[in-house]
């Protein structure tokens, strides 16, 4: 894995890191940040579910940059790092994790990982602890995690030190709307 | 249809913001690639059985599909070399919207393998 990007800046002045980056291609990067600042203004699942998901991506998928990032609405929902630093293999007997958090945390491994441990047990759980419309959501955002922390990670833009990071939570853009 | 696209039946808006997306990373490639790194994926996922015929494919299009096929299982281990050689067949935009693409293709493979549309009762 490289911490050297394969891709420079495509904004004057600024380093090689994601934002950047995409801009090489601007139509891509308008779209993408409209559908994440839709995806995570959207209360039907709640921000520290949604963050519970994304720091397990970050840490399977051994992407830094997101292990490293913590979006302040799911911090203000509770989500400290007594939480977080349960979230790593063995999460099941997690006493700081909902059982929400743990349904939701099989069904992202399932899904980044082996989709054969989303068993029936499993499976009921997710769907008796969220709504169809709440699965949905958390699949467009397992999904999205997973596809940037790769494309992040095989253009290089992993960071060689990070310190924790909390940002503001990605939100709708006003002109885009 | 993607089984993404599908599980979001009931919320439009985001829905046609995912939809988007996805329409705007693959337009920026040619077509047949996107067909072709799609293909590839799948066939990885063990979801699409047919078989690419890359004898009638360039170089950097073989290469492009073999670069796809490690995106499922194998992105950390990609090199500076493999992905030097993308950006020489792509150029910088091209490979930027082409990692997007088949780290994405990879992704809905998944989503389906688990799925997806079912668990959120479409």
């Amino acid at each position: 894995m490289s911490t050297t990007p394969r891709v420079s800046s495509a904004i004057a002045g600024e380093p090689a890191h994601f934002g950047s980056v995409l801009a090489h291609q601007p139509a891509i990067a308008e779209s993408f940040f409209a559908l994440y600042g839709r995806f995570w203004g959207s209360d039907v699942l709640a921000a520290r579910i949604k963050e519970v998901a994304r720091m397990r991506n970050a840490r399977v998928t051994e992407c830094g940059f997101c292990r490293n990032v913590r979006f302040d609405k799911a911090v203000a929902e509770g989500l400290g790092e007594e939480v977080v630093d349960d979230i790593t293999d063995g999460y099941e007997t997690s006493d700081k994790l909902t059982a929400t958090e743990k349904a939701v945390l099989k069904f992202t491994d399932a899904l980044i990982h082996d989709p054969d441990l989303l068993t029936g047990d499993a499976k009921a759980a997710l769907q008796r602890h969220l709504t169809p419309a709440q699965i949905a959501e958390l699949g467009l955002g397992v999904t999205l995690f997973l596809a940037l922390a790769k494309a992040l990670i095989t253009m290089g833009l992993e960071p060689e030190v990070m310190d924790r990071t909390v940002l503001p939570t990605p939100a709708v853009l006003e002109a885009a709307e | 249809m993607s089984a993404v696209c599908a599980a979001l039946a009931g919320d439009p808006v985001l829905a046609a913001h995912y939809a988007d997306f996805r329409a705007k990373a693959e337009g920026a490639l040619d077509p047949a690639l996107v067909a072709l790194v799609r293909q590839a994926v799948a066939q990885v996922h063990g979801i699409d059985s047919a078989p690419i015929d890359e004898s009638t494919l360039d170089a950097g299009t073989r290469a492009a599909i073999a670069y796809a096929r490690r995106m499922p299982f194998e992105h950390t281990a990609i090199t500076d070399a493999e992905a030097a050689a993308m950006v020489a067949h792509l150029g910088e935009p091209g490979f930027v919207a082409f990692s997007v693409v088949t780290a994405l293709a990879d992704a809905e493979c998944r989503a389906e393998l688990v799925g997806l549309p079912g668990l959120a009762g479409v």
